[in-house]
């Protein structure tokens, strides 16, 4: 295609023999038969020129000819030997010398090829043009007979101009390369102009061409990434065209070979004569290709591509002129071509950060990330992937078509150990043959040959993949592209280039469409949407933490006030009536209950009020757990119920020691404290019998009340003989100041007791219930500690 | 313990006139005589203090809940002021907040009592705070001695 496809043979010279120019300076006529492989070919210093021009070498200060092409007696009427050493006017006359001295003193050369001027014929020869550069402190000077290219306007500018109005029209990507192919033959009138496109793996589509309509058409097809050798794309980094007139012609060395002042190979990268290697050009005469030109299409400093020119019937020399206007418009087409391509992406670019914002909003507002699964919108809309499986709270959520569950764990476990899948800047993994590198995904072709996966936490655990189906696809060749010829050479086996362009189909399994970058950009952006908003959600419930205790606190403060608000009337209404009590004796006894019944009345109200604050407090305060030994625990409990036990007869029995729990032991006390006081007070029998035990997890223990969840734990139980619950009061005992009997029966009380209880019992995670039988007696069960089943 | 001759006043922040007036009857029922300045705010408590550096009361009794400058801040700035951080303050209130009691030993206090509703039992606390602090303890002397 465009160039001398060639690999190294097995079959070639021993590893240890040099080549030959390693001895000496390299030269394509003398090398240029040798070469093994092209990747090592020193296609920047040929040492040889295309034979249809001349060139020249001289030093940049004195001016003074260190190296001539062999054939400067044919082009420019003297042999090398007569110009070796002597001064650049011998050939271009003392006005020519001063000009190009001008040149070189007022613009940047270096690099740089530029027209100089027109020498006059001699003789019946054609005019020459002279162009000029420098590199390495010597200045290359070059003459080429002026082209007669029919029909060619004289004016590059308005050529480029007219070329870059019409690309402006382009529509999208492949509307512009075609417009390019088409501009490109209209200035070169070439009989074919490709546009070829490298892939990701090196090798190389047409993916626009515009040619004479009587040549097949090569659109579509591949070319293998070896048909472009390693050296000739560098080349295309640094040059934006690079013309060969003529396939045919002859190669002029250069004499001497080396510079004389430094010894070494001259740079010709930038002459627009540079020798092309024979690789090249035996390449381009099997395509039956007899002058061509190529143009380099570059993003920034990578080569996307290239711009090629076939001609097949005959030589094609471009005037100075129209290579001068390719060499623009290769420049402004690769400009424009990025920005076509960056316009492509943003548009798709656009809607997927559309529907990543949407699904990011959606599970914001719900409160979990799986919300992004349920749609609509949905993780694949937009995309052009066919499945996609998130990960997140322990659990897969799909959409579309993708693995099993099982397959996704393993699938998951196997890319969290991708390197590029750990990147702390880039974490993603994208394949679009995912059973080349995992064996587990040949069975999963069908619905994941291609995976792109980014993670969404930090330990990786959480992640969200995309799949794609296979896409069954054959490649159009041009020839087979495992052809290898070799030919018998002076070294042994030789390459040469491929023969057979006919169209070769192969057909890939097991692989997806790629993945483009922007979708891989894409992933990488969801994911920080999703990092940002998992990070805010965790700010958020540390607001509300720092919110509630505010409002903790702020109840508690709010309780300590209202009970002192409330506790100084009630002081003073105590007072008065006191007072008015002891005045009144005088007057009769019915004003001496009723003062007598308003003091009870408030003393009542200071004991609710203390109970409230009690209630509050058991709720806020912090328990210290510990390793408490119960029976000690008990045993102060009853001390602490010591009074009231000595107003009726009683029996407290605890029929086998108690264990050891894992609990706060003021608070147990508490709960004991209060029961015992209860089965103390609620008695009608001669003798209140109390006893305290407990069911271990094994026992049945003898309750029916006992809540699912406490299975498994060890119950605690106080039992009295008392007057027992009715079970239709059974849910009511433990609600604040309830009390099921008058305020003055059995010893009165707030009613807050059993609240106070509970809440005990439920700080340490436990519940507490009754079983009881009216008139018989009641047990009061809890458990200290939270359930670990259901 | 004899509590005629008492010469020093005893200052009370109280803004309850009901409670200070409990206050007047225990003084009364306990016979003695002591000079009772009443103020109803702590700024009013802090002004009179400042004014009687020179001859000291011989005791403070703070109630907690007071308007403007609570008893409180009361309690810390006369622990705090070096002319009178001698003068024994006791607090009496409502508050049985346990973050009222570590608040107010932590700053100073000398002792902390809560008033109770029934009113023999609240004549009783006043009546235990004053023998206490004017007859059975040597307190400072309310003289400033140049030292």
């Amino acid at each position: 295609m465009v160039f001398g496809r060639a690999r190294l043979v097995s079959t070639s010279q021993p590893a240890a023999e040099l080549p030959p120019w390693e001895q000496g300076p390299y030269s394509i006529k003398r090398h240029g038969l040798s070469i093994s492989n092209c990747d090592a070919e020193p296609v920047q210093t040929p040492g040889c020129i295309q034979a249809h021009g001349a060139m020249l070498v001289m030093r940049r200060d004195d001016r003074i000819i260190v190296q001539v092409s062999e054939n400067s007696a044919a082009i420019l009427g003297a042999a090398p030997e007569l110009l070796l050493g002597a001064s650049i006017s011998v050939v271009v006359g003392v006005t020519g010398e001063l000009r190009l001295r001008d040149l070189m003193a007022r613009t940047a050369t270096d690099a740089n090829p530029l027209y100089a001027f027109t020498m006059e014929p001699r003789g019946d020869a054609a005019p020459l043009d002279v162009s000029l550069h420098t590199i390495d402190g010597v200045a290359i000077v070059e003459f080429e007979p002026v082209a007669h290219g029919g029909g060619i306007p004289k004016d590059g500018y308005e050529l480029v101009k007219a070329a870059v109005g019409r690309l402006r029209g382009a529509t999208d990507l492949q509307h512009f390369c075609t417009i390019v192919a088409e501009e490109f033959r209209e200035l070169t009138a070439l009989d074919r102009v490709l546009v070829y496109k490298f892939h990701e793996d090196g090798h190389g589509e047409v993916v626009a061409e515009s040619r004479r309509d009587d040549l097949s058409p090569w659109l579509g097809l591949h070319y293998p990434a070896a048909d472009i050798p390693q050296p000739a794309r560098e080349i295309f980094r640094q040059l934006w065209i690079r013309p060969v007139p003529d396939v045919d012609g002859e190669l002029a060395e250069l004499v001497p070979l080396v510079n004389p002042d430094t010894g070494r190979a001259l740079t010709m990268t930038y002459c627009a004569l540079r020798g092309p290697s024979i690789m090249y050009t035996e390449y381009l005469r099997n395509m039956g290709v007899t002058a061509g030109v190529t143009m380099s299409l570059r993003h920034g400093d990578k080569l996307w591509g290239l711009i090629a020119g076939h001609h097949y019937s005959g030589e094609a020399h471009l005037p100075l002129p129209v290579r001068a206007a390719c060499e623009m418009l290769a420049q402004i087409v690769s400009l424009q071509h990025q920005a076509v391509e960056a316009q492509e992406f943003l548009g798709y670019r656009l809607k997927l950060e559309g529907v990543h914002q949407r699904l990011i909003a959606q599970a914001a507002r719900e409160g979990g990330l799986a919300a992004m699964m349920d749609g609509p919108p949905m993780l694949l809309d937009a995309t052009s992937a066919t499945g996609a499986a998130l990960y997140a709270n322990g659990r897969w959520s799909r959409v579309g078509v993708t693995p099993g569950d099982d397959e996704l764990d393993a699938l998951a476990r196997w890319i969290a150990t991708r390197t590029e899948f750990q990147s702390p800047t880039l974490p993603v993994y994208a394949t679009d043959r995912l059973a080349d590198a995992y064996p587990a995904g040949a069975s999963l072709t069908a619905v994941a040959s291609g995976v792109l996966a980014v993670p969404l936490s930090r330990s990786r655990r959480s992640l969200i993949l995309w799949f794609r189906a296979e896409t069954a696809q054959a490649i159009r060749w041009a020839g087979n592209p495992d052809d290898k010829p070799t030919v018998p050479g002076p070294h042994g086996m030789r390459l040469t280039p491929r023969r057979s362009f006919e169209l070769f189909l192969e057909s890939v399994t097991g692989r997806s469409l790629p993945w483009q970058s922007v979708e891989i950009d894409m992933a990488l952006r969801l994911r920080t949407f999703v990092m940002e908003l998992v990070l805010s959600h965790a700010e958020r419930v540390a607001d509300l933490n720092a919110e509630l205790v505010r409002s903790n606190d702020e109840l508690d403060a709010f309780a300590y006030v209202a009970s002192h608000d409330l506790k100084e009337p009630l002081r003073g209404i105590y007072k008065y009536a006191h007072q008015l009590r002891d005045d009144a004796a005088l007057q009769g006894a019915e004003q001496t209950v009723k003062l007598e019944r308003l003091m009870r009345l408030t003393v009542r109200m200071d004991s609710l009020l203390d109970s409230l604050l009690h209630f509050s407090r058991v709720g806020r305060m912090a328990l210290t757990m510990e390793v408490v030994d119960l029976n000690s625990v008990l045993a102060e409990a009853i001390e602490i119920v010591d009074a009231r036990r000595s107003e009726r007869r009683n029996e407290i029995v605890v029929p086998r020691q108690l264990p050891t729990a894992f609990c706060d032991r003021i608070r147990v006390r508490e709960i004991l404290t209060n029961l015992l006081s209860n089965a103390l007070k609620y008695n009608d029998k001669p003798v209140c019998m109390i006893e305290v035990g407990f069911a271990e997890p094994h026992e049945q223990g003898n309750t029916t009340g006992r809540p699912a969840g406490t299975r498994g734990l060890t119950a605690y139980y106080v039992r009295d003989n008392g007057i027992g619950i009715e079970s239709r009061h059974a849910d009511q005992i433990f609600n604040m100041f309830k009390r099921l009997h008058g305020r003055d029966e059995y010893g009165g009380g707030t009613g807050a007791g059993l609240t106070i209880v509970k809440r005990l019992v439920q700080r340490h995670g436990g519940e507490v219930w009754i079983d009881s039988v009216p008139g018989e007696g009641t047990t009061f069960w809890f458990t200290l500690a939270q359930a670990t089943e259901h | 313990m004899l509590l005629s001759g008492q010469v020093e006043p005893v200052v009370i922040l109280e803004d309850s006139d009901d409670d200070f007036d409990t206050v007047c009857e225990a003084i009364r029922r306990m016979g003695i005589g002591p000079e009772v300045c009443r103020v109803t705010d702590g700024d009013a408590c802090l002004t009179l203090l400042s004014q009687r550096t020179a001859q000291l009361p011989a005791l403070v009794i703070l109630d907690l809940n007071a308007p403007g400058t609570d008893g409180r801040e009361t309690l810390r700035r006369i622990k705090l002021d070096p002319a009178v951080q001698r003068v024994p303050v006791v607090i009496l209130t409502t508050s049985t907040n346990p973050r009222d009691l570590d608040l107010c030993y932590l700053y100073g206090a000398n002792a902390y009592h809560t008033k109770p509703v029934r009113y023999p039992d609240h004549l009783r606390a006043v009546e235990v705070i004053l023998r206490y602090w004017l007859g059975d303890v040597t307190r400072a002397s309310s003289v400033v001695h140049a030292s």
